[in-house]
């Protein structure tokens, strides 16, 4: 322990702290601009000089690199340091006058003008080197760094040409304490600095608040560390050293003797809509990204907030977006009418806007629901009746200006009408997992025209499939809520237990002859339930009991016929043709 | 070796060889070939004599005659005279200003004589590319003693007990840096020779590395020893090619006398040293932008605390020390603490290199013990201001140090004297300034020095020193204003206070020197606007003395063609006449009117 006085107070403290961490820890307020505690000091923008008193002299220290030593007298504001401080800010004042940190930290030291010429009033770089530091020390991508000396020093990357070594990591602007640098999206859009500490785009992270077990993971495609193999800020900051980039996936087979399908859905791809201007057209998003908007571990932490940070004052949601259309999807997708109200129920709720239904009909057949559509009437959302044609940004009139214009025939008065709103909602179709196809194709299941898995009867097997021992649950078998999922899922969970230990199976299969197979292997191709398989060492085909359904298929397609099938082998068949026919 | 009846040794420095030595050397050659001399007199070209203001010159060994400004059409008539018929030549003697007499010997000479040897005490002596020669003269003995006869700690002791300061500028006890450094915890630990000179009109550290490279050598083998260091680095400025090539013979010669490399001298210590060319910014010379660019980094420095000797090259202990002091090493080591003890003052120890050059007639490198008074290098040595100027006053340390002016003329020169002063030592540089300098102008030229050479890393030197420098021009051009000047002195106290490295720390010196001790010429400037030295061309009024114009220069004409703005009108053999609405005061009709008709006011 080391014996200093700080600011008039006796303190012992650690050995090899910085007189900031020290400061820090007493709560005295040290401003700083090029300190970052997971960085190495750099000691560059000087704002952190404190005043170190010796016996005869006294000096400027930094107090971001300079550590503690036994006996120090250490002044964090006296009139030297401020003074200092002060001429400091107003030199940065006259470099970055954009820079939001500069000018709140000059208003805090009461400095309002800088005596010195401003060049450019938009610069906002201070030249603190965060983002050079980060890209080179930390994510280890080398891609930025200064060119030119002195007053000319500017940050670039090599030849000022974008840089194929840039991972796009966004680290140099998440670090950068004034805004200084521009991060678009995929899309071309500007990413907002405050937007940058957001959940979803972290590479370490939990999944989602439910998640179980509710433990962060590391995203491998998104992590730094995987791409340039440093970065690890992760393990610096991991008090009980937890982390552990080394660990594999691993794979494990479990043998059971029953499934339960509960793969759900997907929502169709707006961006295919061009009416709807999703993916060109700022603030038109879809219903699942309003419910992430709206979600406490959001972006925004729940507010209901338009891209550039403001409030909407008008919003819109569009029901039936590829349901219930000749060109998308021809069913009802259920679920959207009554998710839209509790939409508009949740603006309503939290900002102070106009909400604007835009519907073919209102589908509220669920316990309760006819009543919640009520109470939505009376809490002031406009139901517009009629299916939203386009959402635009090409104003017409006045009013319109800035905004997004919704515009659909009215079919309660006949008329098109425009609605000038901020925000727009598509709800859009619930269709069918794209990798649907192969769930099915392992399970052995089929599917019902509009792509969903097929139960093995509507009415007496809506939990069951065709394959034994596999069943369904909720939004895979077709688009239902919440409730009917769940039911569903009981359901499914019901069947099973009902099994035991044992699975009936069909008593009529095939079987193949070993003597007469010759090892074509045309029977494996043409089983739907992939019962069928080739054994290597005596070369020829084997059906196992268990899976096979009794279809015949194989029966039909073996060209030497060794398959036959118990109950209906071909000399059975023959004698029933023939005890018909004589 | 064979013994010569006479040595002729032909300055190689490169000041002397850019003036021509090498002709004047093969010349001489050539001559004592044809007259039949060449078993009875030698040429040696040895390093920098250090008298450059007069070269290119030869020293005659052993009767130490001293001949200077040779042209390779002296060289018959000079070999016939003194080496056929021994009779040395007046006319190419060196003669004081204001006398008669020529001095011949060159221990005589003003500039020589108040002089005293020790980083320089083989120049002009020795060919610096053998090192039979540097032998010949003790070299060696101190690193032989070193490591025979003494522990790492006692060569410690001996180094703290000499009281010798780094000369890279600072002034850091240089024994008590390498005990920091060997009580390091690291294992391995690097040395460094900082070569890279960079102060405009200091080459103290390039003049030893031309004249005597093993001496550098031999201070860094003994500095290993003592730290413990396995492998040593010569960072050295890329304008030193001449420099560079003789380290890198001298170190081979080292190399192949089992002086450097594996086990030297049986002791089983081991030691290599690599030279390493600098990228040339001036920053670079600063320790720790140093060791970035030695680590293949941007030369920026970096903050200290960690100092390199705890945490330098590659994260590992390292000691940095200037050329000069490395050179200072087997002296002391050789002739023991108590006698370099001796020389200089109380807190600066031994001998320091100048540079002497400016407004003064014996201009090029120095060796004084420390303390000796400033009179004594400006009249004594230097011979005084040329043309019966006045004195004004001397900037020591570079573009960073101050300036002193008249009234300190028996300052004694050492490490605090300088301080107090406003000043410091620097590397050594001294630049003299007559009646004739603007000393804003002074402050203005170096500031444009060091803001250009700032890296840029850190605000207030990045930012600073282009304001200051913003200031001082404005004041020169006659648009300050008496804010301008708190500002000034504001601003340059926070720079110095706050700069990251010693470049910012010490770039305000020389506007705070010149405003504390000439604050009048910065008050004239802004409220008469006037340049009491006529330097500040902005603030002069030019107009032609009409009489002189036609009686001496019978209207020539000449001003009225360089004037660029075509503001001067007049006829052959008639007066001239500038009109001043047009005149933008570039003073080009000034420097050219031969018979001074044209009057700055
Ligand atoms: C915007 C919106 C709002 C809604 N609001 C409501 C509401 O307020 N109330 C309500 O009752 N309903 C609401 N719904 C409907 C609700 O989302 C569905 O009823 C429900 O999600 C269906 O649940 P599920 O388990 O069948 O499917 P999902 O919720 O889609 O879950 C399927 C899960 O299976 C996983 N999975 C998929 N394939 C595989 C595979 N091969 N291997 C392993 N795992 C796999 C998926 O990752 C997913 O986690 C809303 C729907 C939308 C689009
Ligand atoms: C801007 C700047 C430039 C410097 N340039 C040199 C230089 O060219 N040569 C040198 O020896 N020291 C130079 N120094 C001093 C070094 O930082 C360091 O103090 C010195 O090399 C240490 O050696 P010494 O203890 O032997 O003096 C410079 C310092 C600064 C701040
Ligand atoms: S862009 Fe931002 S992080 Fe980079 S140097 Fe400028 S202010 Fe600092
Ligand atoms: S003082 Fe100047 S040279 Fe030194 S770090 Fe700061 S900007 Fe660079
Ligand atoms: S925070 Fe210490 S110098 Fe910038």
């Amino acid at each position: 322990m080391i014996n200093i006085t700080l600011n008039g107070k006796k303190l012992s403290v650690e050995e090899g702290m910085t007189i900031l961490q020290v400061a820090q820890q007493e709560r005295i307020d040290i401003p700083t601009l090029c300190y970052h505690p997971l960085l190495e000091p750099y000691a560059a923008c000087r704002m952190c000089v404190v005043e170190v008193k010796g016996d005869s002299k006294s000096e400027l220290k930094t107090s971001c690199n300079t550590k503690v030593q036994e006996g120090m007298v250490i002044e964090t504001d006296s009139e030297r340091t401020l003074n200092a401080r002060r001429l400091n800010i107003e030199l940065l004042m006259a470099r970055a006058p954009a820079a939001k940190v500069i000018q709140e930290m000059a208003a805090q030291m009461g400095i309002e003008k800088t005596p010195f010429p401003i060049e450019n009033p938009e610069a906002k770089c201070i030249l603190c080197g965060m983002c050079v530091r980060v890209c080179e020390d930390v994510v280890g991508a080398h891609v930025l760094t200064f060119e030119e000396r002195g007053f000319e020093r500017k940050v670039t990357t090599a030849f000022n040409m974008p840089s194929e070594k840039c991972i796009e990591c966004g680290a140099c602007a998440y670090f950068c304490p004034t805004e200084a640098i521009r991060v678009e999206d995929f899309r071309g859009r500007e990413v907002l600095h405050s937007e940058l500490t957001l959940g979803p785009t972290t590479a370490i992270r939990i999944p989602f608040m439910q998640s179980t077990p509710n433990v962060p993971f590391i995203d491998k495609d998104n992590c730094i560390h995987f791409k340039t193999d440093k970065c690890k800020l992760c393990e610096m900051v991991c008090e009980p050293e937890a982390i552990n980039h080394d660990v594999e996936d691993t794979f494990k087979e479990i043998e059971v003797g029953s499934a339960v399908l509960a793969t759900g859905y997907e929502l169709l791809d707006c961006s295919n809509m061009p009416q709807y201007g999703y993916g060109r057209l700022d603030n038109v998003i879809t219903s699942l990204e309003f419910e992430h908007l709206c979600h406490a571990s959001g972006p925004t932490g729940g507010k209901i907030l338009l891209k550039d940070g403001r409030e909407p004052k008008g919003v819109a949601i569009l029901h039936c977006i590829g349901s219930r259309d000749e060109n998308y999807m021809k069913y009802c997708s259920r679920v959207c009418c009554m998710y839209a109200m509790k939409m508009a129920h949740l603006v309503h709720e939290k900002v102070d806007a106009e909400v604007y239904e835009f519907y073919i009909d209102i589908r509220a057949f669920g316990k309760g629901y006819e009543e919640f559509y009520n109470r939505m009437q009376k809490e002031g959302t406009h139901f517009i009746r009629g299916k939203a044609a386009e959402v635009t940004n090409a104003a017409l009139i006045p009013e319109e200006e800035n905004k997004l214009i919704v515009r659909a025939e009215d079919t309660t008065v006949n008329m098109i009408r425009r609605i000038p709103v901020d925000l727009v909602i598509l709800c859009p179709a619930i269709v069918a997992r794209k990798d649907s196809e192969k769930i099915m194709k392992l399970f052995g299941l089929c599917s019902t025209p509009d792509g969903f898995f097929k139960e093995q009867h509507p009415k007496l097997g809506p939990v069951s499939t065709d394959a034994d021992g596999i069943f369904l649950a909720g939004a895979c078998q077709g688009p239902k809520d919440i409730p009917d999922t769940v039911a569903q899922g009981a359901g499914a969970a019901g069947a099973v237990m009902s099994l035991g230990d044992e699975v009936a199976i069909e008593p009529i299969f095939s079987a193949i002859d070993e003597e007469i197979c010759v090892g074509c292997k045309i029977c494996i191709g043409v089983c739907p339930y992939d019962a069928i398989s080739y054994v290597e060492d005596k070369k020829i085909s084997s059906i196992e009991e268990t899976l096979c359904k009794g279809c015949g298929a194989c029966v039909a397609a073996c060209p030497s016929g060794a398959a036959d099938q118990n109950c209906f082998t071909n000399s059975q068949i023959e004698a029933e043709v023939s005890g018909a026919l004589f | 070796m064979k013994p010569y009846r006479a040595e002729l040794m032909v300055c190689a420095g490169t000041g002397c060889v850019s003036n021509g030595a090498f002709q004047v050397k093969d010349a001489l050659e050539n001559e004592i070939k044809e007259r039949g001399l060449e078993n009875e007199v030698r040429v040696v070209t040895t390093g920098c004599n250090g008298f450059c203001g007069v070269g290119p010159l030869l020293v005659v060994h052993p009767d130490g005659i001293f001949y200077q400004l040779l042209t390779t059409k002296d060289i018959p008539y000079l070999v016939e005279e003194h080496f056929l018929k021994g009779r040395p030549v007046q006319r190419l003697m060196y003669t004081p200003p204001e006398d008669k007499l020529p001095v011949p010997k060159m221990s005589e000479i003003e500039f020589f004589k108040h002089q005293m040897l020790i980083a320089l005490r083989n120049r002009g002596i020795i060919d610096p590319e053998n090192i039979e020669e540097y032998i010949a003269r003790d070299g060696y003995t101190g690193l032989a003693k070193a490591l025979n006869g003494m522990t790492p700690e006692e060569i410690i002791q001996t180094v703290k007990d000499s009281k010798l300061r780094g000369r890279g500028g600072a002034g850091f006890q240089t024994g008590v840096k390498w005990e920091l450094t060997r009580k390091a915890k690291e294992k391995t630990k690097y040395i460094v020779c900082n070569a890279d000179e960079g102060d405009p009109g200091a080459y103290m550290d390039r003049s030893i590395l031309e004249s005597d490279p093993h001496s550098i050598l031999e201070g860094m083998i003994i500095g290993a020893r003592a730290i413990g260091a396995q492998q040593g680095f010569i960072y050295i400025r890329h304008e030193y090619p001449l420099a560079m090539k003789r380290l890198l013979i001298a170190i081979d010669q080292a190399k192949e006398y089992g002086l450097l490399g594996d086990n030297i001298f049986d002791t089983g210590f081991s030691f290599d040293i690599q030279v390493h060319r600098g990228a040339g910014a001036f920053v670079c010379g600063e320790e720790t932008a140093l060791l970035s660019a030695l680590e293949g980094q941007r030369g920026e420095p970096r903050p200290r605390p960690p100092y390199p000797v705890e945490h330098g090259l590659s994260g590992y202990p390292t000691n940095i020390n200037n050329v000069e002091t490395w050179a200072n090493i087997p002296v002391i080591i050789s002739r023991g603490a108590k006698w370099y003890a001796e020389i200089g003052t109380e807190n600066s120890k031994g001998t320091k290199v100048f540079s002497l050059v400016g407004k003064i007639n014996n201009t090029g490198l120095v060796e004084v013990p420390m303390g000796i008074k400033l009179r004594d290098i400006i009249y004594g040595i230097g011979g005084g201001i040329p043309d019966g100027k006045k004195f004004k006053a001397v900037q020591t340390g570079g573009p960073s140090g101050g300036c002193i002016p008249d009234s300190l003329i028996d300052l004694p020169i050492d490490y605090e004297s300088l301080k107090e002063a406003g000043s410091m030592m620097g590397s050594g540089g001294m630049v003299v300034m007559d009646e004739d300098t603007c000393m804003v102008d002074v402050a203005r030229y170096f500031l444009t020095f060091t803001c250009d050479e700032s890296c840029g890393k850190c605000s207030p030197c990045r930012d600073g020193t282009k304001y200051l420098l913003d200031i001082l021009t404005r004041i020169t051009e006659g648009k300050g204003n008496m804010e301008d000047l708190d500002l000034l002195e504001g601003l340059s106290k926070v720079v110095k206070e706050t700069a990251l490295c010693g470049l910012g720390q010490t770039a305000p010196n020389p506007i705070l020197t010149t405003m504390k001790y000439f604050r009048d010429e910065y008050e004239s400037h802004i409220k008469d606007k006037k340049c009491p030295a006529k330097v500040c061309r902005q603030l002069n009024i030019y107009t032609i003395d009409e009489e002189r114009c036609v009686t001496e220069g019978h209207g020539c004409g000449v001003c009225m063609r360089e004037c660029p703005e075509k503001a001067i009108t007049g006829e052959k053999k008639k007066a001239h006449k500038i009109n001043q609405e047009i005149c933008v005061k570039c003073g080009a009709c000034y420097d050219v009117c031969r018979f001074g008709a044209v009057i700055v006011e």
